[in-house]
């Protein structure tokens, strides 16, 4: 009897269980992953995670003296959910890459962010209980601590607030007090597997399934060029959004025996897809195919959409290995000339020239490969290591002094010790042109424990960042550059970072306090004795004899 | 040399020394006091910009304040028909367990009276004893006992020192106290790709029904945040044992596996964002491709031994009654295998986590060391009675005392043994408060156990962070070799003509004092010799 009323009651709450996983559901998470063969035989491969926390808001930085609601997640990452609610941050945007973009060869990347090194920015609400900075700080120790990244470094020497080239990718809420940025970067960090590792712990399905499990750490920190991000967004309509990204360039030839460009997933990651995760809403990878030659691709994609052929990885059945092959191609030969077709609309080079440990040049030449005039946000950040004479500021198009073509400049001085240098202009290519500006520079003089214990290799500076604010649309199509669509992003968020720059400043010899020790106590001895002994010294007259001192006059 | 001409007497004399007009003993003489007196006042100085801040500690009070006990007064009035003669029964009783195990009487004070003995409101904690013949279980109202007389002694004896040697087992299973705790729940999928996974649960429905009224509860001791997650991706550290139970298949825990249960390399359980510790519970769902999964008794193994089955060796194993046990200091974990008709991506229902979260709260409540009730006693008040309470700030209020109290006598023990360390104003000022919290928390524990509670956790707070002040650390790596090295090159070379000028003008005052003796005694003999 009690064992019939027990299968009774486990029949009723059947239906219930069913009913129960389409019910409630407001969090979703989508995976990504985008396969791309560049021009000189590389391989880029962008992961991305996005988990959708559907109708929910930052929080209101006023409320920070009140208890917070509790956080239930399910798909959420908590660890990374509770840092945004402590600190009440609306948008946050952290990148670790490690290498320089080639933006000649490869293009522009599918995230934005990958200027070397680590970069952090964040809008928070202002609001009462504490400050802007205050929770800055905490943001930045807590995401130290959460990536194992020493963005704890990234202190007020470095913090700016570039409002024109950072405007905010997703909605702020509309509270009464306004939204305040904060940006910081740090060239000199350097991404490896312990950032990885937390990384992969904030997803939904880990590194063990899923388009996640291509992740092989020591295929990914062997690349020619990696990065890891984290984007926090705010959609009004949708909710707060996470998206976790993994952006690596692998070189294909390098790893093969025959010289070839042919990749497959496991010749790039040396793993394969064996099982879907689970809770992903949709799982996918799309790999770009190739205009130029012929090519095979293996197994048969799910649909092709455009230049895009989409394997839905929702399902997997067997084991998924995609790979691409140019089976006409005997050996892939490395093209030696730059290209002739420009893959971006402007190219940035950027050095600092002067020899001297005091005094510099910094130098940026922008070359406009669009037959149209481009406007563009030019963002200099600087530790307050370098100082900017403003009145030596010249540009010069093609060889001739424009001056017009810069306008809207923003200077923050910087405060030795204290506080960085920030420059900000917008910029107006004119068409086919060659710009380059130039700007004189102070090295500063450290104090003896502001240098760093490998002194002699100078300082990492950020690097530079353009962000064009308007091109025109018709020139995209008679152009190869129809990025915007790829991503569906709107181009204006397309930033570029030139590459890091070196600064060497004049270094002590690290004995130096003890030789001054040393020489001072010397010199105080020896001046000391000398007036001591001439004031104290005995004088005595010393009465000359008659003889003598006749003996003195013959003399 | 015209200038000695007009003074040079008689070719005989010796030479006059005082024919300069700076050139005079005393003139020199005061030249070298003026180098001595600069020294001597700079002296003060020197010591004070070299040496550290080390204000003095008030050690005695320390010292007296804690070597005191918490006591707390309790009064329990019996309200008896029979009048005195059960009182003094019970009181006798009660001495005799008293001295049975004074270890969980410490620091009570107890007072039995009757129930013509007035007690005024505001006062010390009284609790009332109705003894009478009784019909079912003795019932616990707010301060109130009603039992029969023959059980009464072993009831109070539970209820007011429940933390002996013999009732609560694990007094190392309890949290350390804090004002407040982060409670994390997660449901934990060791692997929800093998398939029926659990990818929902109603958590909030669960904790509303069996975890908040406690916590709302325990208000007077702790503030909670509550938070939750799901994790599908799991996995052990080891593999679970196949084991045969009653014939069939089965995985299981052994004793030894469940020490190294928790994965923290794989498993994102910990959090970064406070410093308040965490209690975690955890609802883990085994992989299906190890379902079930029961955790085998310690007895298990001996027992059966190996058993040949299908040509594989499986363990015979005795599951363990309990699906669930306790990390000391770390949260509770649950096992939970879902039934097997569960579905792929099944969302946990509360009527599914009924069973489950009895067990968290009971794991909670052990974690936070709450005494339970003894055995055939009910309570009219829902979840956690009064008795408890009280039984758990006492205990609170005394741990609390006992840490403070061994934190302050480190600090003077330190201070005292590491002439280096510096003191500086925070330290004392924080070690003072400490104390006059430590006293408070001695008066109030006559009338409110709350307050006593309240107090004991300043106290305790201000004592961990005197002791953990970066402050103490500034100088100690700063060695004297290190300020020998940087002085002597300086001083020595400036000391050295400065004493022998003074040894030099001892030496010639003396002996021009002798030589002036000597010309008083003897006028014949000729002056003072030419000294240089």
């Amino acid at each position: 009897m009690y064992l019939h009323w027990l299968a009774i009651s486990y029949s009723l709450c059947l239906p219930y269980l069913i009913l129960g996983s389409f019910a409630a559901h407001t969090e979703q998470f989508d995976e990504d992953l985008v396969l791309r063969s560049l021009r000189d035989g590389k391989v880029l491969s962008r992961f991305s995670f996005t988990t959708r926390l559907n109708g929910t808001t930052p929080r209101n930085p006023q409320s920070l003296g009140s208890e917070d609601s509790s956080q239930h997640y399910t798909l959420f990452p908590l660890a990374l959910g509770q840092v945004l609610r402590e600190y009440a941050v609306s948008e946050l945007h952290l990148s670790l890459n490690a290498g320089k973009w080639n933006y000649e060869r490869w293009g522009y990347p599918e995230e934005s962010g990958v200027g070397t090194g680590a970069e952090l920015w964040a809008w928070m609400g202002a609001g009462d209980p504490t400050t802007v900075d205050e929770r800055w700080q905490g943001l930045r120790n807590a995401l130290a601590g959460l990536f194992c990244a020493s963005l704890g470094s990234l202190d007020e020497q470095r913090t700016t607030s570039p409002s024109l080239a950072f405007a905010p990718e997703g909605s702020l809420p509309n509270w009464t007090l306004p939204h305040l940025l904060r940006h910081a970067s740090l060239p000199s960090e350097h991404v490896c597997t312990e950032n990885l590792t937390p990384f992969l712990k904030l997803l939904p399905c880990k590194a063990l399934s899923g388009i996640a499990s291509l992740l092989n750490p020591h295929r990914l920190f062997d690349a020619d060029w990696h990065g890891m991000s984290v984007h926090v967004l705010w959609h009004e309509d949708m909710g707060v959004e996470v998206r976790l990204a993994f952006q690596a360039v692998f070189d294909p030839i390098r790893m093969s025996l025959e010289q070839k460009r042919d990749w497959s997933l496991q010749s790039i990651f040396d793993r394969s897809i064996r099982r879907s995760c689970p809770v992903a809403a949709s799982s996918q990878i799309r790999v770009e195919l190739p205009r130029d030659q012929a090519y095979s691709l293996g197994p048969d994609p799910t649909e092709i959409d455009g230049e895009y052929a989409i394997f839905n990885t929702k399902n997997v059945t067997e084991e998924l290995n995609v790979s691409l092959r140019w089976p006409f191609e005997a050996i892939f030969e490395y093209p030696l000339e730059p290209p002739t077709v420009p893959l971006t609309h402007f190219s940035v080079r950027r050095i600092l020239t002067g020899s001297s440990q005091s005094r510099g040049q910094l130098s940026i030449t922008i070359q406009n490969n669009l037959p149209a005039q481009i406007q563009t946000i030019y963002l200099e950040t600087m530790p307050w290591l370098l100082e900017f004479y403003l009145h030596t500021l010249r540009v010069h198009c093609d060889g001739r002094s424009r001056d017009d073509l810069m306008s809207l400049i923003t200077y923050t001085l910087p405060v030795p010790h204290s506080r960085p240098t920030l420059f900000e202009a917008a910029l107006t290519l004119p068409p086919k042109a060659t710009i380059q500006i130039t700007m004189d520079v102070t090295k500063s003089f450290l104090r003896y424990t502001e240098h760093p214990p490998d002194a002699q290799r100078g300082w990492d500076l950020p690097p530079a960042v353009f962000v064009p604010i308007n091109i025109p649309t018709s020139l995209n199509q008679t152009t190869s550059l129809s990025q915007d669509k790829r991503s569906g992003r709107p181009l204006e968020l397309r930033r570029i970072y030139t590459p890091t720059l070196l600064v060497d400043l004049a270094t002590p010899d690290f004995s130096m306090p003890y030789n001054v020790i040393i020489m001072s106590c010397t010199l105080i001895a020896l001046t000391f004795g000398s007036i001591f002994n001439l004031l104290t010294r005995r004088f005595v007259l010393v009465r000359v004899t008659d003889s003598e001192e006749k003996q003195d006059k013959v003399d | 040399m015209p200038s000695s001409s007009p003074s040079s007497g008689a070719s005989s004399a010796p030479p006059i020394v005082s024919a300069l007009p700076f050139e005079s003993a005393a003139v020199r003489r005061s030249i070298l006091a003026a180098y001595w007196l600069v020294i001597i006042f700079a002296l003060p100085l020197w010591w004070s910009s070299t040496s550290i801040e080390r204000l003095s500690l008030p050690n005695s009070r320390v010292w007296s304040e804690t070597t005191r006990t918490l006591q707390f007064p309790l009064h329990v009035v019996v309200n008896e028909g029979g009048g005195a003669s059960g009182r003094h029964d019970l009181d006798r009783q009660l001495t005799e367990r008293r001295r049975h195990d004074p270890e969980a009487w410490q620091g009570l004070q107890l007072h039995v009276n009757t129930g013509e003995t007035h007690i005024p409101p505001g006062g010390p904690v009284a609790y009332e004893v109705d003894i009478g013949p009784r019909h079912g279980s003795s019932i616990l109202d707010s301060r109130r006992l009603s039992c029969e007389e023959s059980e009464v002694a072993d009831i109070l004896n539970s209820l007011l020192a429940p933390y002996g040697k013999g009732a609560d087992r694990g007094d190392y299973r309890v949290a350390k106290y804090s004002p407040r705790y982060r409670l994390t729940f997660t449901l934990l999928n060791e692997d929800s790709a093998a398939g029926a996974a659990a990818t929902g649960w109603g958590i909030e429905d669960a904790l509303d029904r069996h975890i908040t009224p406690v916590l709302s509860r325990l208000s007077d001791l702790h503030n909670f945040t509550v938070e939750s997650q799901v994790q599908f991706h799991a996995p052990l550290a080891f593999k679970p044992v196949p084991v045969v139970i009653d014939g069939k298949e089965e995985y299981g825990l052994t004793q030894e596996d469940l020490t190294v249960f928790v994965n923290s390399a794989e498993w994102t359980l910990s959090s970064s964002v406070s410093n308040d510790p965490v209690l975690h519970f955890v609802l883990f769902v085994p992989s299906a491709a190890r379902r079930p999964l029961h955790i085998l008794n310690s007895e298990g193994w001996g027992q059966h031994g190996l058993r040949n089955l299908s040509d594989n060796l499986f363990l015979e194993g005795l599951p363990s009654t309990s699906d669930a046990f306790i990390l000391p200091q770390w949260g509770g974990i649950v096992i939970y295998n879902p039934p097997s008709h569960i579905q792929d991506h099944a969302h946990l229902s509360p009527s599914h986590l009924e069973r489950s979260f009895n067990v968290f709260l009971r794991q909670l409540l052990a974690l936070l060391g709450v005494p339970p009730l003894p055995p055939g006693v009910s309570s009219s008040e829902i979840s956690l009675t009064t008795w408890q309470l009280d039984a758990l700030l006492r205990r609170r209020s005394v741990e609390n005392v006992a840490g403070c109290q061994e934190t302050l006598q480190s600090i003077v023990k330190l201070v005292d043994q590491i002439p280096n360390m510096p003191v500086g104003q925070d330290v004392r000022g924080d070690i003072l408060q400490a104390l006059s919290e430590l006293e408070q928390t001695y008066d109030a524990a006559k009338t409110s156990p709350q307050l006593a509670l309240v107090h004991s956790s300043r106290a305790s707070t201000l004592a961990s962070r005197a002791f953990f002040n970066p402050g103490m650390l500034a100088l100690l790596y700063f060695p004297p070799e290190h300020r020998y090295a940087v002085y002597t090159p300086l001083f020595a070379s400036a000391t050295v003509p400065l004493i022998a000028a003074v040894i030099r003008e001892v030496l010639a005052w003396r002996r021009q004092r002798k030589g002036k003796e000597g010309l008083e005694n003897d006028p014949g003999l000729p002056g003072k010799k030419k000294t240089e």
